[in-house]
């Protein structure tokens, strides 16, 4: 494939990508709460996450080495349960929460409660993964996820003050409600930093066969992919700040958000906001149902792949048929699933650490990198997001708790 | 001692570059005198959990004795066997006939290979 039609594919990957339940629910609720004064959240977490994917595509063009490889054999396998549990267990929330949006984009559109939708859904996820055509199904996802564009045009034609949205990737104090201001700063971050999305995109790089090559390809497709992605993010919590916040109305329903559409655009808004959650969750969910399986395969050395049949990579499979089962099965019991992708969102920036450190210590190791081992700068923007993003996290969610 | 542990949590592939497992043990051979040798590479997930915790290797033994394969027993690569060691460590052997996919055909014959479309 041409290096050009490959950046472009990356681009429409991460602006289609970009958005999922997590930043779609903690972009809403931060517009709501607190207007515009939260996007220098988006913006640092869209910082942190470019420099991570570039990372792990740079780690598996040199190193042929996906992530959980490197992990496991740099650190060996005591050490290595640390991140491979931490992720695992907050990749099946988010993936529930993922399936939670999905059901609630149905529950939008037909008035059946989500509940119902949960095994469906999941089951749908597990079919696509289990029919191994996945390859075709992320494009096309990436190119549906195309429709939630129409956030920056709700945005845009909401009159946002774009001078204001620039002044606000400062980060300021919150004037009211600090508590609730750091818990939702820390879910904004955790949901753009998802760990998913750097294990994915390591993954596909080996199985695209990536070499030194395409060190510039990869900083393209993570610069400017995940720029734009946030651009859209940004858009959401614009939207929601314009339409909720100037109100005076709290988002602590799904079946509110889609008024931010609605109110600028019409019946048109509230369909295209039907179609954005529901692609952009389904999207995501088939992604990281994936990546869970990814990471245990790769972390054990069993055989993987995106298009391998089922019965040639038998534990990979069961992984992520189970995975998919399960997430449904959680959503079906009844679990609220704004406040659960909130709490898996914070949740992901908590255990950022345990990931973000060993990547950066493999990052370092010219024995893996050779002489493309990381800038400081690059050390020093994902040390300082994810720091931040922990301790705040630490202050944040018992707070929270606390006051719920 | 120190080549021992650099291959350690290496990825291991068969002779057809098919995916085999991780190192999880090496075997040395103590001889008076002279430097350890690396006499076997082990595949074995039992050999594994003795190295995240000795509690949980024996938790696993119980657990396996009711459910799983009953040929499922510790792979152990003789070091004539490697081929190349490079990003992963090749060895002389066809995967499918070692006990190192003894839970992989588990799973396919009793839960994946019942599913249709498998």
């Amino acid at each position: 494939m041409s290096k050009l039609l490959e950046i472009a594919l990356g681009l429409v990957t991460g602006i289609g990508g970009f958005l999922e339940a997590g930043s779609l629910a903690t972009s809403a609720q931060a517009g709501a709460s607190f207007g515009l004064q939260l996007v220098w959240a988006i913006a640092l977490g869209v910082i942190c996450i470019a420099f991570l994917v570039e990372m792990a595509g740079r780690l598996a063009a040199v190193s042929k080495h996906t992530l959980p490889d490197a992990m496991r054999e740099r650190f060996g396998i005591r050490f290595f349960t640390i991140p491979l549990v931490a992720v695992v267990l907050v990749s099946f929330l988010v993936l529930a929460s993922e399936i939670g949006g999905v059901a609630l984009a149905l529950q939008l559109a037909t008035g059946i409660r989500f509940q119902w939708w949960a095994p469906v859904v999941a089951i749908a996820v597990w079919l696509l993964l289990w029919a191994h055509n996945f390859g075709l199904v992320e494009k096309g996802a990436s190119l549906l996820g195309l429709v939630t564009l129409v956030f920056v045009v709700g945005a845009l034609k909401l009159h946002t003050p774009l001078s204001q949205v620039a002044a606000d990737l400062v980060p300021t104090l919150p004037k009211e409600e600090p508590a609730k201001y750091w818990f939702t700063a820390v879910s904004i971050i955790g949901a753009s930093v998802s760990p998913y999305l750097f294990y994915f995109y390591s993954a596909g790089a080996i199985e695209d066969e990536w070499d030194e090559s395409y060190l510039g390809v990869n900083r393209m497709v993570a610069g400017l992919g995940m720029g734009f992605g946030g651009a859209v993010a940004i858009a959401v919590l614009a939207a929601a700040a314009m339409v909720f916040h100037t109100r005076g109305i709290q988002v602590d329903q799904y079946e509110q958000i889609p008024l931010m559409l609605a109110q600028p655009l019409g019946w048109w808004g509230f369909i295209l906001f039907v179609a954005s959650l529901g692609i952009a969750c389904f999207g995501a969910a088939l992604e990281i149902a994936l990546q869970i399986a990814y990471l245990v395969a790769q972390g054990f050395g069993w055989k993987w792949g995106e298009n391998i049949k089922p019965g040639q990579a038998a534990r990979f499979s069961l992984t992520y048929t189970v995975a998919a089962l399960l997430a449904g099965l959680l959503i079906f019991t009844g679990i609220d699933p704004l406040k659960l992708t909130i709490f898996s969102m914070a949740l992901t920036a908590l255990s950022l650490q345990v990931t973000v450190v060993p990547l950066l210590i493999i990052m370092n190791d010219r024995e893996y990198l050779g002489d493309n081992v990381n800038h400081w700068v690059a050390n020093a923007a994902v040390l300082f997001v994810s720091v931040l993003a922990c301790i705040v996290a630490l202050v944040a969610i018992p707070l929270q708790l606390l006051g719920s | 001692m120190q080549v021992g542990q650099a291959l350690l949590d290496q990825q291991v592939i068969d002779r057809n570059c098919e995916q085999m497992g991780k190192v999880d043990g090496v075997v040395l051979e103590l001889g008076k005198g002279k430097p350890p040798r690396v006499f076997t590479l082990v595949i074995g997930g039992g050999t594994a959990a003795r190295r995240v915790h000795p509690g949980f290797a024996r938790w696993l033994v119980r657990w396996r004795r009711q459910w799983g394969p009953k040929d499922d027993h510790p792979l152990e690569i003789p070091w004539s066997k490697v081929l190349k060691i490079g990003v992963d460590i090749k060895v002389d052997l066809e995967a499918e006939h070692t006990p190192a996919l003894a839970w992989e055909h588990w799973v396919r014959r009793h839960i994946i290979g019942r599913i249709p479309g498998a």
